[in-house]
Order: C-alpha cells, then sequence, then structure tokens
C-alpha cells in the first residue's frame, strides 16, 4: 500500500510531528476531541432546537391522547403530513439539499480528520525508520512473553526479567507473543499496546522521555486472574544507568551458564 | 372469518403453548426479552457494585468474570434482537398486509427455540460455572484446557445454548424474509414498505449470513469441547498454530454485523416515531434507505477494525479503517434525515417520542467517539479500555433506549389500552439522566482498562457516579413495568390509531387487531390502502385498474370452500423443548457417551415415521418394513454399544446427563414426524405483491434462503481450514506431505467414490421428481407397466441406497485413519480440521437421509404425485443438489490439493 501518496503523507507526519508514540496520541486526541466536541455539540443543540421550535401548540383533543390531526387543506405551511393508509414516501422536495449539505460538510470533516490519522498512523507504523537516525541509537529489541498471569522480558543477550528496564529517549522495539492465551501487552502512559497471541509475534514500540516506574497491563481477558495482571514493573532509567545494569545482568547470566 | 381457527381464548395457558398466530408470538417475544432484560440488568448492577471501589470487593474474580461474560450474551443476544422481534412479529405482517408470516409454525419454533436456549443459558449458572471468557469468547481461552475444571460443564452449556439461539435466528431470518418477499399487499413496492419493515428485511438479511458465521465457530469450539479436537488448543493446553487468529476472524466477521443487527430494528422504529411525532414524512426516505442498505453490505467488510491490534498487516489496516470510516457516513446521513423530518414538523412531546429524542442524542456521541475508533493510532489507545465499553453502549443502548420508545409507541396498538403518559415522561428523564450518569463517566476515565476491577484508586470517583446512575437507570424500568402493567386494567381504550400523522397499515385496523388483522384483503393498488372484501367486492366494487397478472383475486377465507388457516400446534413448543433437553444432556456427556444418546434416536424416528405414517396414511407394507427395521436398527446399535461400553457397565455409569439427552433426541425425533405429518394449512399467497420472487413459492423461497445460510456455515469451516492450513506451512499438509507424523499416505480413492456416489444420488432424486410430476397413473418402462408412485418411490429409495453407500464408505475410510492408524480427533490439527469438516458434511447427508425416509412413506401412498405434489421431493432435491456440490469442494481441498 506504499502508493507514492502515501509515502508523501508519511513523510510530510515525519518532518513535523514530534517522536514518540506518546506525543503522537496526544496530539491528534487533541485535535479529535475538539473537532469531535464541537460537532456534537453543534448537532446536539440543533437537534433539541428543532424539537422544541416546531413543537406543536395545540392541547390535547377530547377523547384522544394526542393532537388533532388538521386536514391537509387546512395545513397552510405546505407540508404534506402523513396519513393512514398512504403508500410511504418521502417528504418530497423539503429538506432533501439541506440533508446533502450537511452531509457533505460532515463527511469532509470526518474525512479530513481521517487522512491526516492516517499520516501520523503510517508513522507509527513505520519501525524502519528507527534504524536511519543518525544522531540515536538503534532501538532496543526486547521479547515479551505473556503467560497466565504475568509477563516475562527477554533481552538481545538473553537475559531474562520479570522487570522491563529500559532506557529513556530510545527507542523501544517490543516482540510480543504469548504462551498460553490470548493477552495484550501494554503501558498505559507510553502508549505501546500489543496482542500478544500464541505462535505469533506482534511488533510495536515506544519511547520514554522521563524516567520512572510504570505500570505494564493486560488488556485483553486471559483468566480469572485476568485483573491483577498488571504491575509496576516497568522502569526507565537514565541511559548509562540501564547500561550499568545491563552488562552486569550479562554478567550474572555469564555466570549462572558458566 | 372471526373464529380463532384451532386457537384456545388468551387467558388460556393452553394458547400461548400452542400458538402460531404473529401476533401472539410478538407478544411472547417481548415478554420474555424483557424477562432477560431485567436478569442481565440485575448482573449489569453487580458489575457496578464490583467498580464501586477497585479490587475484588464483591464478587471472587470468577464471579465476576462470569457475571461479566453473561452479562454481554444476554443484552446482546437474549435481550435486544429478541425485544425488536417482538416488534417485528407483531408490526411487520400488519404493516405490509399480511395475514401472518409465511411459515407460521416455524415461527413459533423459533420463539420456543429462543426461550429454552435462554433457559438452557440459565441453568449453566447452576452446572459448575458458567462461560466466563467475554462475550468475545476469545480462543484458546474458550477451549477446556484453559477453562477451570469446574466450569466445563457449564461453559458447554452456554456455547450450546448459543448454538440453540443460533438456530431460531436462522429460521426467523429464513420466514421474515420469505414474509416480506412474498405476501406484501397488492400494489405495495418493495421499495414502499414502511421503513420499520425495512430496517426488520434488513436485519434478517444480515442475521441470515452473521449468524451462520457465529455457527460455523460455535460448531467448531464445541467440537474443541466435546471431540476434543484442537483447533483452538488440545487438551493439554498447547495452543494451535493459527486458532487464537483465527477466532478473532471468526467471531468478529458475525461480530460486527451483529452489532448491525442489534440497531437496526431500532433505526427503523426511530424514523417511523419520528415521522409521526413530527407529523412529517421521512426527509430523504430514498436516501435514508439506500444508506440503511449500504451499511448492511458494508457491515461484512469491516470486521478486523476490531482487530487492529493483532498481527494484521498494514495494507489489510488500511483498507479496514477505510472501510470503518466509509461506513459512519451513511449513519451520519441517517441521523441527519432524522433531525430534518422535525423541521417544519408538528412536533409532541410524547414518551416514544421523548426516548427516541434521547436515543438520537445518544447514538450522535456514540458514533463520534465511533469515529476515534475508527482512527487506528488512537484505537491503538483505546483499544482494551473503556473508552471501547462507553462507546458501544452509546451506539447499542441508544438502540435499546429507541425500542423502549417503540414499546411505548405500539403499546396501545398490541393492548388497546394507552399508558399513563406521566409516569412514561417520568421514566424517560429518569432512565436519560441515569443512563448519561452511568455512560459518560466511562469516557471521563477512559484509561481503565476493560473487565479489570482493579483500576487506579484516581478513578474511583467516576466509576461511582457511574454506579449511581446504573441505579438510577435500572431504576427508571421498574417505573416503565409499573405503568405498562396498570395501564392493562385502565379504561383509557384506544381506537385504531391513538396517534396522529401515522401511516402505516398497523394503524388501519383496530387495536389489537383481531386474528385475521384486516377486514378484508388490503390493497395498495388503488394508490392509498384500501380492504377488498371478498369476491363481490372483487368481482362489481373494483374498477378495472386492479387487475393483477396472475388474475388472483379471491380471498381464501370469504370462500366458503376454501379450509380455514390453522392457528395452533403443539409441535413447536416440543421441538424446543426437546432441543433443551438434548442440550443439558450433551453438555455433560463424555466424548465416549455422547454420540449414543443420538443413534439410538435414530431407530426411534425409524419407528415413527412408520407409526405416525401408517396413522396418516393406512398401513402399509412399507409402514410395516419401516418398524421391523427399526428394530432391527435398534438391535444393531444396542449391539454397538455393549462392544464399545459394555450394556451393563455402560448403563450403570450412564449419568442424568445420558437420560436427559436421550429423552431430548427421541423427543427430538417424534416433535419432527409429527411436524412432518400434520395437516397444518397456510393459504399460498394469491393476491399479493411478490416482486422479484412471483415465480417461487414460498417454501422454495425459504429453503434458498435457508441454503444461503448454509453456504455461508460451509464457508466458515472452509475458510477456518484454508487459514489453518496457511498457518500451518499449506504444503506440509498431510495427505500432500508423505509421512506426517506416522500416517501412510491418504488414499484418494475413498473421496473420489465418494464423489461419484452423490453424483449418481442427484440424478436420482431428478429422477423421483420427474415421476412424481406425471401424477397418478403408470409408466411404460420397456415391456413394464409401473405405477408412478412407485418410480418415485423406486427413485427416493436409490437415491437414499446412495447416500448409505457414501457414509458406508467413508466409515470404512474413518476406521482405518482413526483406529488403525491411530489418527484421532485430537492427534493433531490437520486431523481436527479433516474429521469436523467431512464430518459435518456426513451430518448433511444423515439428516438428508432423515428427510428421504419420510418422503418414503408418504410417496408410497402417493402423497407426491402431481404437479403441485411433487414440491416436496423438488425442495428436498434442492437440498440434496447442496450438499453433493458441497463435497465437490470438500473432495479437492481435503484429497487432492
Ligand atoms: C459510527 C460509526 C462507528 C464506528 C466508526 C465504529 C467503530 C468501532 C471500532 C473501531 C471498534 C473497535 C474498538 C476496539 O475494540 O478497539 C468498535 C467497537 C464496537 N462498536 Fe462501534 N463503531 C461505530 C458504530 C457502532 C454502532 C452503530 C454500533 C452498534 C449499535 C457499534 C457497536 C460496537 C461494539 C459493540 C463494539 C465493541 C465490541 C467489543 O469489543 O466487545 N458501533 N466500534
Ligand atoms: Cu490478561
Ligand atoms: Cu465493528
Amino acid at each position: 500500500m506504499m502508493t507514492p501518496g502515501s509515502a508523501l503523507l508519511r513523510h510530510a507526519a515525519f518532518a513535523q510531528v514530534s517522536r514518540t508514540p506518546a506525543d503522537v496520541f496526544d496530539n491528534l486526541y487533541l485535535v479529535f476531541l475538539v473537532l469531535g466536541t464541537l460537532v456534537g455539540v453543534v448537532v446536539i443543540s440543533y437537534t433539541v432546537y428543532n424539537a422544541y421550535k416546531y413543537r406543536a401548540s395545540d392541547p390535547d383533543a377530547e377523547g384522544r391522547y394526542d393532537v388533532e390531526e388538521t386536514p391537509p387543506e387546512e395545513d397552510g405551511d405546505g407540508v404534506a403530513r402523513p396519513q393512514v393508509g398512504e403508500i410511504p414516501t418521502g417528504s418530497g422536495k423539503g429538506g432533501g439539499k439541506k440533508l446533502f449539505v450537511s452531509f457533505t460538510i460532515s463527511a469532509v470533516i470526518v474525512l479530513g480528520l481521517i487522512v491526516y490519522a492516517y499520516s501520523l498512523f503510517l508513522y507509527v507504523e513505520d519501525t524502519n525508520q528507527l534504524y536511519d537516525g543518525e544522531d540515536t541509537e538503534d532501538p532496543l529489541e526486547i521479547q515479551v512473553v505473556a503467560e497466565q498471569f504475568r509477563f516475562t522480558y527477554v533481552y538481545p543477550d538473553g537475559t531474562t526479567t520479570e522487570e522491563l528496564r529500559i532506557p529513556k529517549d530510545r527507542p523501544i522495539l517490543v516482540n510480543v507473543t504469548s504462551q498460553d492465551v490470548m493477552h495484550n501487552f501494554g503501558i498505559r502512559e507510553l502508549r505501546v499496546k500489543a496482542d500478544a497471541i500464541p505462535n505469533q509475534y506482534n511488533e510495536a514500540w515506544f519511547q520514554a522521555e522521563e524516567t520512572g516506574t510504570y505500570e505494564a497491563i493486560c488488556y485483553e481477558l486471559c483468566g480469572v486472574g485476568h485483573s491483577s495482571m498488571r504491575g509496576e514493573e516497568v522502569i526507565v532509567m537514565e541511559p548509562e544507568e540501564f547500561n550499568d545494569w545491563y552488562d552486569s545482568s550479562e554478567a550474572e547470566k555469564a555466570e549462572v551458564s558458566g | 372469518m372471526g373464529e380463532n381457527g384451532h386457537l384456545p381464548p388468551k387467558s388460556n395457558i393452553k394458547r400461548w403453548l400452542v400458538t402460531t398466530n404473529h401476533k401472539d408470538i410478538g407478544v411472547l417475544y417481548l415478554i420474555t426479552s424483557m424477562f432477560f432484560l431485567v436478569m442481565a440488568g440485575i448482573l449489569a448492577l453487580l458489575i457496578r457494585a464490583q467498580m464501586w471501589a477497585p479490587g475484588a470487593t464483591v464478587l471472587d474474580p470468577g464471579g465476576y468474570y462470569q457475571v461479566a461474560t453473561s452479562h454481554g450474551f444476554l443484552m446482546v443476544f437474549w435481550f435486544l434482537s429478541p425485544f425488536a422481534f417482538g416488534f417485528a412479529n407483531y408490526v411487520v405482517p400488519l404493516q405490509i398486509g399480511a395475514d401472518d408470516l409465511a411459515f407460521p409454525r416455524l415461527n413459533a419454533m423459533s420463539y420456543w427455540l429462543y426461550l429454552f436456549s435462554g433457559v438452557l443459558f440459565g441453568i449453566s449458572f447452576f452446572q459448575g460455572a458458567t462461560f466466563m471468557g467475554g462475550w468475545t469468547m476469545y480462543a484458546p481461552l474458550n477451549a477446556p484446557a484453559f477453562i477451570p475444571n469446574y466450569g466445563h460443564v457449564g461453559s458447554f452449556a452456554a456455547i450450546l445454548a448459543l448454538v440453540m439461539f443460533t438456530g431460531s435466528v436462522t429460521i426467523g431470518s429464513v420466514n421474515f424474509l420469505t414474509t416480506i418477499y412474498r405476501m406484501r399487499a397488492e400494489g405495495l413496492r418493495m421499495r414502499d414498505i414502511p421503513l420499520f419493515s425495512m430496517s426488520i428485511l434488513l436485519t434478517v438479511w444480515m442475521m441470515l449470513f452473521a449468524f451462520a458465521a457465529l455457527l460455523g465457530a460455535l460448531v467448531i469450539l464445541s467440537s474443541d469441547h466435546l471431540l476434543h479436537t484442537s483447533y483452538f488448543a488440545d487438551v493439554d493446553g498447547n495452543p494451535s498454530s493459527g486458532g487464537s487468529l483465527l477466532w478473532t476472524h471468526l467471531f468478529w466477521f458475525f461480530g460486527h454485523p451483529e452489532v448491525y443487527i442489534v440497531f437496526f430494528p431500532a433505526l427503523g422504529a426511530m424514523a417511523e416515531i419520528v415521522q409521526t411525532f413530527s407529523g412529517r414524512r421521512l426527509v430523504g426516505r430514498k436516501w435514508f434507505v439506500i444508506a440503511m442498505a449500504l451499511v448492511a453490505i458494508q457491515s461484512f467488510i469491516v470486521w478486523m477494525h476490531h482487530m487492529f491490534l493483532t498481527t494484521i498487516n498494514l495494507p489489510i489496516k488500511t483498507i479496514m479503517m477505510v472501510t470503518t470510516i466509509g461506513i459512519s457516513l451513511p449513519f451520519d446521513l441517517m441521523v441527519f434525515a432524522l433531525i430534518y423530518t422535525m423541521i417544519k414538523g408538528r412536533v409532541r412531546w410524547k414518551t416514544p417520542f421523548l426516548f427516541v429524542l434521547g436515543a438520537l442524542l445518544i447514538f450522535i456521541v456514540g458514533g463520534i467517539t465511533g469515529v476515534f475508533l475508527g482512527a487506528i493510532v488512537l484505537d491503538y489507545s483505546f483499544r482494551g479500555t473503556y473508552w471501547v465499553v462507553a462507546h458501544f453502549h452509546y451506539v447499542m443502548a441508544s438502540g435499546a433506549v429507541a425500542l423502549i420508545g417503540a414499546l411505548y409507541y405500539w403499546y396501545p396498538k398490541i393492548t388497546g389500552k394507552m399508558y399513563n403518559e406521566f409516569l412514561g415522561k417520568i421514566h424517560f428523564v429518569v432512565a436519560f439522566v441515569g443512563f448519561n450518569l452511568l455512560y459518560f463517566p466511562m469516557f471521563v476515565v477512559w484509561e481503565t482498562p476493560r473487565r479489570m476491577f482493579e483500576y487506579s484508586a484516581g478513578f474511583t470517583f467516576w466509576h461511582r457516579v457511574a454506579s449511581v446512575g446504573a441505579v438510577l437507570f435500572a431504576a427508571s424500568f421498574v417505573i416503565m413495568i409499573y405503568n405498562l402493567f396498570m395501564s392493562l386494567y385502565s379504561d383509557r381504550v384506544v381506537d385504531d390509531s391513538p396517534w396522529a400523522y401515522t401511516g402505516s397499515t398497523e394503524w388501519a385496523v383496530p387495536s389489537p387487531p383481531p386474528t385475521e388483522n384486516f377486514p378484508g384483503t388490503p390493497s395498495f393498488t388503488s394508490g392509498s390502502l384500501r380492504f377488498l372484501e371478498g369476491p363481490e367486492a372483487t368481482d362489481g366494487g373494483v374498477e378495472g385498474e386492479e387487475a393483477t397478472p396472475d388474475g388472483g383475486q379471491v380471498t381464501a377465507a370469504a370462500d366458503h370452500g376454501e379450509p380455514h388457516p390453522d392457528h395452533a400446534s403443539w409441535w413447536p413448543v416440543f421441538a424446543g423443548s426437546s432441543a433443551l433437553l438434548a442440550g443439558i444432556g450433551l453438555s455433560g456427556l463424555s466424548p465416549s457417551m455422547f454420540v449414543w444418546p443420538f443413534l439410538f434416536a435414530l431407530p426411534a424416528f425409524v419407528y415413527f415415521v412408520g407409526a405416525v405414517g401408517a396413522r396418516r396414511d393406512g398401513f402399509t407394507v412399507l409402514h410395516g418394513a419401516f418398524l421391523s427395521a427399526s428394530f432391527l436398527l435398534l438391535a444393531v446399535f444396542i449391539a454397538l454399544f455393549h462392544v464399545t461400553q459394555g450394556i451393563i457397565t455402560g448403563l450403570e455409569s450412564a449419568p442424568t446427563y445420558f437420560w436427559l439427552a436421550l429423552a431430548g433426541a427421541v423427543l427430538g425425533v417424534y416433535t419432527l414426524v409429527r411436524l412432518g405429518f400434520e395437516s397444518f394449512y397456510v393459504p399460498e399467497p394469491t393476491s399479493s405483491a411478490q416482486w422479484p420472487f412471483g415465480e417461487v413459492e414460498n417454501t422454495k423461497l425459504g429453503m434458498w434462503t435457508f441454503l444461503g445460510s448454509d453456504i455461508i456455515l460451509f464457508g466458515a469451516f472452509i475458510g477456518s481450514y484454508v487459514f489453518t492450513r496457511f498457518e500451518f506451512g499449506w504444503q506440509d499438509w498431510w495427505h500432500v506431505a508423505h509421512e506426517v507424523g506416522g500416517l501412510e499416505h491418504h488414499p484418494v480413492w475413498p473421496g473420489l467414490l465418494n464423489t461419484y456416489i452423490l453424483l449418481a444420488s442427484s440424478f436420482t432424486v431428478v429422477l423421483a421428481l420427474v415421476f412424481a410430476r406425471r401424477g397418478v397413473g403408470t409408466t411404460e418402462i420397456g415391456p413394464l407397466s409401473v405405477e408412478n408412485r412407485k418410480l418415485t418411490l423406486g427413485f427416493i429409495g436409490t437415491t437414499f441406497l446412495g447416500a448409505c453407500l457414501f457414509l458406508l464408505n467413508k466409515g470404512i475410510e474413518w476406521v482405518d485413519l482413526y483406529f488403525h492408524q491411530g489418527w484421532t480427533f485430537n492427534a493433531d490439527i490437520m486431523s481436527s480440521t479433516f474429521y469436523l469438516t467431512t464430518g459435518l458434511h456426513a451430518a448433511h447427508v444423515v439428516i438428508g437421509m432423515m428427510l428421504m425416509l419420510f418422503l418414503m412413506v408418504r410417496s408410497y401412498t402417493g402423497a407426491y404425485q402431481g404437479e403441485d405434489e411433487a414440491r416436496t421431493i423438488e425442495y428436498f432435491g434442492l437440498y440434496w443438489h447442496f450438499v453433493d456440490i458441497v463435497w465437490l469442494f470438500l473432495f479437492p481441498l481435503f484429497y487432492i490439493l
């Protein structure tokens, strides 16, 4: 699907957007939220306004529980009203044009939003770009193995831990899989999420800009222990600190295997 | 006419068990579905109680997941759609000018299957634990290896309940499609049917195909439970290579259309109610209908937007994003059409209108938040959170709110009494406030992971607001139930239409309408509704413009020579209850035991065909042969049972489940035989608009649509096979790669032979039809002169024999593979797909054979001789050819390619 158009879009997005998926989400969510609220408020107000403005003023007629129908001739406002037993038809001319105008406007808004969103999507989806940055390191590739009811993290050197220690400011490329049922690996603040599917390998990337501890959460119902499949186990470290830890863990591992 | 056919009065409980009248069944649907609404609502309150504070505060984890799962199942399957179909049953025939649905007994059967499937689901709670893997039933968590032992029986019972429900839906879809296409009042073109009927038409089209896919998924899942195949995971808990993804595809191929299936009837009702209470015809009606049709079609190509976080690739994600956003635009148009209809209207803020207005506002919010989800980058973060929960409640429950409006709208029509307007308005206010208090906070704290009762302490406030909203929302329904119940006894009697500016035909007849619906034959040929009264009116009072192409004018009811249409049968309720018994039984039986109850039902079937047939048509040699054959068959099965299980030990250790299943199976076959022999007169529509199916009879159209859904069922199986095989490695599959797991190369010839056998049997069915059509008489064959009925019988018998040979050949093949080569159901994913897919086909063959047994006794007494009478054989032929054609696909896929 890499048509020239979409390649262009991707470039445009790549050029101007801040880098991490978390930033991308924040930007886009804001845009959607503002426009969505706007559209929602306008449409809802307009609906209620019309329902109110055109309410019938007739009092309830004797013995019936609704207004009296006025015969078509007396209606005055030129609107043909429904009558029992008619072959259903539309309202004729009234409103058709308006319908299309408003439909077009909203379609333009939606399509515009989506084209914009799509350009960002292509950016987030493209993991190759992580490898050709000149001033940054290549991403750290970590395998995430989900099982009932915990995650295990496997580093390139084979280090296997139950805590995800990562350096800040470096892209992290996770490769997510599962050993039993379907899970989903996600870290809320870092906006990374991927299904953990048995026998499938699912890639996603993210980047932390601040050190600290984050929660890894399973977002797919995976059995009775699912609710507790979350923990403060993602530790973002200063790069040097991380390197120290990583080197020592390698040493430990060497000890174990040696 | 006036009297009820054979229908007892409404105060008699028997009436409600035997009725096949669409209005009665509509009422039954409405009441039953509201019962399930209460049940699911109580479960929802339990969920909200658990969410009052983080942690397992009220329910233990297993309990919580059972509650959350069944809340979803009950609301989506057992409340929303059936509630809508209560109205559909009641209103659609009235709106289109039909006396009843095309197949009244099948309609009753739909209802009873629905009710009893819900009962089975309810029972599953008490069988240890019901299913607890979420309404999406993701694999392999849905496979027995990952279900705690105490939940095995209950989970399987829940799955079987869904299978039963699917049966009900499929029968219902066939029925509504046939009715709407073939039984419209004269002069009412397809495009002119009222919007509610139109929405039901599109709904049943979607149902026909979507539920067939669900059935496929459920049968495969059942087989993992019952036969221990390994589509999703083997018994030791090793997930299969592609099972997890396969399930998401199967489920969402059904699941996405399903969300529109539950919404469409509400949309139709909204359109009707907005028209009535605005006193205006719908703006852009044509475009509204086109938009609905577009959405219905497109709903089948957006399913992977539920799978953006799986491993599907970029191009596919892109396509799904485009189709998803594309589908939101027609909705857009429909919403605007509803809004503009109010302009220049005479809008009355009556309860039905308030509910519809509320539903519209809610739906707008739901739709907008749906667009958020369609933007994949956003969905990555929203997936699995309360954003999704809030979104789909805003859209789906908006449907529910609209249908509550529909309940107030049609309540006077159904009961003949007006509800209390003041209480109705109170209900609306409380419900609307409660609804938004309940669901809007979910957007605020959308970062809460879905289906998790642990959440960040900071979110507690908003979850408490939601819980309070839930209590309000629930309480509002108490007001409704009180109002509707008390109003039954009020003196607010209504005439034809209590509302001004109604349009459709149901408002032109008394409330409630009489059994036969109309005072004469409804017709629109003059440009608006008229009731033609019997032959005189058609002869004298009607001008030349009313001539119809086929000239059929005379109404059956007025002609005293015609029999009265029947409105009562016991067999639908028996069919439903035997399915319930069999379902309970099946849920608790082991792989080695479960077939026996059903095998023992076969001789019972043969016996009943003989015995009931003899009573109906008079005893003949053939009936005698059936009776003796049944005992022979029983002896054979008992012997087989003895060899495999040991008759004493087998029966001694047989659990209660065994006897339940046996009772269900035997009662089931008895019911089917009685249904088959029952004389139940339903007039074939003569003077009605039938485009585009004017040339086919009701039953044939019914058979076509049924086969259409069967195609999807097999499509799901074949698709699953192809998908699984690709994940596994196409060329590594056993019948092309030699020496897999010590299995000898699978010979092609049994499959090939069976292909020939089936083709030949298709030919003999045609011959049976040819001689049946010749009517009573004889045919010269060389020097012989043979009675036509005997030739008919002979060729059906030959077909039956072909089917026997087919099964025999297959049996030999299976015995070799299964026992001699040890290639059991759970040997690997290849054996699973092979046995199950060809087994499903074999099951179709067996059903065909049972039908043929029935046809044989009847044809011997000459029941099918004649152009019209032979149609039954023609319909069977359609089915049989279909079964053959399926084999033509299975054979290459499983033996050659
Ligand atoms: C207006 C256009 C709509 C769009 C663009 C849309 C989009 C989506 C998307 C992308 C999802 C997947 C969310 C996820 O799990 O990550 C979703 C979920 C869902 N939608 Fe919509 N939707 C729309 C309207 C509707 C309507 C009309 C209904 C039904 C009445 C509906 C019912 C649902 C349901 C039930 C789910 C969740 C299923 C589940 O995961 O359990 N949506 N929607
Ligand atoms: Cu989980
Ligand atoms: Cu969907």
